[in-house]
C-alpha cells in the first residue's frame, strides 16, 4: 500500500511542500487582505494598514446606503434566475434531440453550440443595443433599462452554453431505458418527462448554475443595458469606486465588504455543487 | 478532402434508416423552442452586426439603423486608421503572455494535488478561490490594492509606483489576468494526470527512475493534450477578457492596456460610432477565429460515432 503510494508520488517532498505553501501563499494573501481590509474601517484602509487597528463589521452594515447594493443583487438574482431555469429547460430538450437522432445540419449545431461560446462579448452586445433601442421607435416597447431586455441578451450566451454541457452529458446516458420505454408506447414528451428529466437533474442543474454565473459575473451587458433601478449586482459594486471620487475619503473598506457580498452567491453555490461543477468546467471549458 | 478519410460514414445513415424506428419518428419538432429562440437572439444578431458594420451608424441614426446610409467597407479603412492594429497587438500579447505564463503554474499545481495526503481537499479547495471569484469582484479588489496610495505599495515601501496608468499598467493587466486565470490550466492538467495509468507509476518505479527523469518523461506527456487544449480556450477567454481591464482601469482605459473588448466598448458606448465599432468587433471575431477554428477540430463533436447503438 504505502509502497505503491510511494511509487505513485510525483514530486520529492520538500519540493511538494515549497510549491504547496507558495501557491496558497499567492492565493490566500490577496484573500485575507480583502476579509481584513472588509472588517477595517475606511480611514484605516485608506492609511494602508493590512492589518485593521480595530475591527468592526461597520462596513457590512454602511454597504446597503453607500449604493443600492441590496438592490443591485436582487436584480441580479431575479435576472440570473430566470436565465439559468429558461435556459437549462431548453438546452436540455434541444440537447436531447441533438445527441440521440440524427439529421442534417446537425454537426453544424454542434459546432455552433461550441463556436458561440468564445464569440467576443462586444459583437453580440453591440447589434442586441441597436435592436433593443430601436424597439421603442419601431415597435413601440421600451427594452433598454429593462429587467427583461437583459434577460434576453444573458439568453445569448446562457441558451448556447447550456444546451453544449447537456450534450456532454447526455451523450453519455445510456439508452436502454428510454429505448424500453418506447416499446412500451411511451411518447418522446413522456420519455423526457419522466426518463431524461429525473436522470439528468444533476447536469441539469449544473447546466443552470452556470447560466446563472455567466449573468452574475457579467459587467459588460449590465453596464449598457440597465439603468439605475435595475442596476445589477456588479454594476453596484462598482458605485463604490465612483463614490470615492466625490468624497474627501475612499470607500476601501466598504468596496472590500461589498465585494465579499458580491462573491458570496458564487461561493456558496461552488461550495454546494463543487464535485458537479468541476466536472463540468473542464467539460464546458468556460468560466 | 474529409470524404476521402471517411467513407463509412456514407453507409451509417443507410443502415440506421433500415433499422430505425428512432430515425422514422425523429422528433425534430422538439428543436423548435431552442432552435427558433437561437436564430431570433444569436443569429439574427450576429447577422445584423455585420450588417451595422457595413453602414454608418451613429447616435443620431441609432434609432433609425434601418434607414442608415450604406457605406460599404469604410468603417473597416477607417478602424485601421483608429488604433485597431495597435489594439489587436496589445490583446494578442496580453493573451498569449498570460497563457503562457499560467501553463508552469497550473501543472505545478496539479502535481502538488495529485497524491492524497491530509488536507489535500483543503489546498484544492484554496486553489480553486481565484477561479470560482467573479471576475469583477476580482478586479475590484486588485484596483483598491494597486492604487498609489493602496497596500501594494505600501508593502513595497514605495508610495509613488503607479500599477494603473503609466508604463506598468500593461504588466498590471497581465499579472492580475495570471493570478485570476490559472486554476483553470491546474483544473485541466489534473483531469489529464487522472488519465495516468497505475501501471505507469508502477513501471517506471520499478525502472529506478527518479522524480525528475518520470515527470519530464513519462507524466508530462499524458498532459500535453489536455493542456494544450486548455491554453486554447484560455487564449480565446484572455482576448475577449473585457471586465478585467474595464474595472482595472475605467473607459477609456490607458492606451497600452487598450484591448481589443476596450477598443470596440468605448468606439461604441463612448464615442458613439456604431458602424465603426461592428466593423472593429468583425475583425477580433476573425482575431478569436483561428484560435476556434483550432478548438473546434480538436474537440469531440460528434456523438454517433461512439459506442452505443446506431
Amino acid at each position: 500500500m504505502s509502497a505503491s503510494a510511494e511509487a505513485q508520488r510525483l514530486l520529492p517532498r520538500p519540493l511538494l511542500v515549497v510549491l504547496t505553501a507558495l501557491l496558497c501563499a499567492i492565493v490566500l494573501v490577496p484573500v485575507l487582505y480583502i476579509v481584513l481590509a472588509s472588517l477595517n474601517s475606511d480611514v484605516g484602509v485608506a492609511s494602508g494598514e493590512f492589518w485593521p487597528s480595530s475591527f468592526s463589521l461597520h462596513s457590512y452594515s454602511r454597504i446597503w446606503t453607500t449604493a443600492d447594493l441590496s438592490n443591485g443583487i436582487l436584480n441580479s438574482l431575479i435576472v440570473c434566475g430566470v436565465t439559468a431555469v429558461a435556459s437549462a429547460l431548453l438546452g436540455t430538450t434541444t440537447a436531447y434531440v441533438l445527441v440521440r437522432y440524427s439529421f442534417r445540419g446537425r454537426l453544424t449545431i454542434l459546432r455552433g453550440l461550441v463556436g458561440l461560446q468564445s464569440i467576443p462579448g462586444t459583437l453580440m452586445l453591440l447589434p442586441v443595443f441597436v435592436l433593443f433601442s430601436s424597439a421603442g421607435n419601431y415597435l413601440g416597447l421600451t427594452v433598454v433599462g429593462t429587467r427583461w431586455g437583459l434577460f434576453v441578451a444573458y439568453l445569448t450566451f446562457a441558451l448556447p452554453f447550456s444546451t453544449w454541457v447537456m450534450v456532454t452529458y447526455l451523450r453519455g446516458l445510456p439508452r436502454e431505458l428510454e429505448e424500453a420505454a418506447r416499446t412500451e408506447g411511451a411518447s418522446t414528451l413522456v420519455i423526457l418527462r419522466r426518463i431524461i428529466f429525473p436522470l439528468s437533474l444533476p447536469a441539469i442543474v449544473v447546466s443552470g448554475i452556470f447560466a446563472f454565473l455567466l449573468g452574475w459575473n457579467d459587467v459588460l451587458f449590465a453596464t449598457v443595458l440597465t439603468r439605475p433601478e435595475t442596476h445589477t449586482a456588479a454594476v453596484a459594486l462598482s458605485i463604490f469606486g465612483s463614490a470615492q471620487e466625490g468624497g474627501a475619503l475612499p470607500v476601501y473598506s466598504q468596496m472590500m465588504a461589498a465585494s465579499l457580498v458580491c462573491a458570496a452567491p458564487v461561493v456558496i453555490l461552488y461550495l454546494i455543487f463543487q464535485r458537479y461543477l468541476v466536472g463540468g468546467l473542464t467539460a464546458g471549458g468556460v468560466k | 478532402m474529409t470524404t476521402l478519410i471517411r467513407p463509412p460514414d456514407k453507409t451509417a445513415p443507410k443502415q440506421q434508416r433500415r433499422r430505425g424506428v428512432t430515425e422514422r419518428q425523429r422528433p425534430l419538432w422538439l428543436l423548435t423552442p431552442g432552435g427558433v429562440l437561437m436564430i431570433l437572439i444569436v443569429l439574427i444578431p450576429l447577422a445584423l452586426a455585420l450588417w451595422i458594420s457595413l453602414i454608418d451608424l451613429d447616435q443620431y441614426s441609432l434609432r433609425r439603423w434601418i434607414e442608415a446610409p450604406f457605406i460599404g467597407f469604410a468603417n473597416y479603412t477607417e478602424s485601421f486608421s483608429s488604433g485597431l492594429l495597435h489594439s489587436i497587438w496589445i490583446s494578442v500579447s496580453f493573451a498569449v503572455l498570460s497563457t503562457v505564463a499560467t501553463v508552469p503554474i497550473g501543472i505545478a499545481a496539479a502535481l502538488v494535488t495529485q497524491n492524497a495526503y491530509r488536507g489535500r481537499g483543503l489546498v484544492r479547495a484554496i486553489f480553486l478561490i481565484p477561479y470560482v471569484l467573479p471576475s469583477f469582484v476580482v478586479s475590484t479588489v486588485w484596483r483598491t490594492m494597486l492604487q498609489p496610495d493602496g497596500i501594494v505599495n505600501k508593502v513595497l515601501g514605495d508610495g509613488s509606483t503607479l500599477w494603473l496608468s503609466g508604463p506598468r499598467a500593461y504588466w498590471t493587466l497581465v499579472l492580475v489576468e495570471i493570478w485570476a486565470a490559472w486554476p483553470f490550466i491546474y483544473l485541466m492538467a489534473l483531469a489529464g494526470l487522472q488519465s495516468v495509468d497505475h501501471e505507469v507509476h508502477e513501471a517506471s518505479a520499478v525502472d529506478g527512475a527518479t522524480w525528475w527523469p518520470k515527470l519530464y518523461k513519462v507524466i508530462l506527456p499524458y498532459l500535453r493534450g489536455p493542456v494544450l487544449l486548455a491554453c486554447l480556450l484560455a487564449t480565446l477567454n484572455h482576448i475577449n477578457n473585457f471586465t478585467l481591464p474595464f474595472v482595472l482601469f475605467g473607459a477609456p482605459a490607458p492606451d497600452n492596456v487598450n484591448v481589443m473588448p476596450m477598443l470596440v466598448y468605448v468606439t461604441s458606448f463612448q464615442s458613439l460610432r456604431f458602424g465603426l465599432s461592428a466593423a472593429m468587433a468583425v475583425v477580433s471575431l476573425i482575431l478569436v477565429a483561428i484560435p476556434l477554428f483550432i478548438y473546434l477540430r480538436a474537440v469531440r463533436l460528434d456523438v454517433h460515432d461512439e459506442g452505443g447503438r446506431r
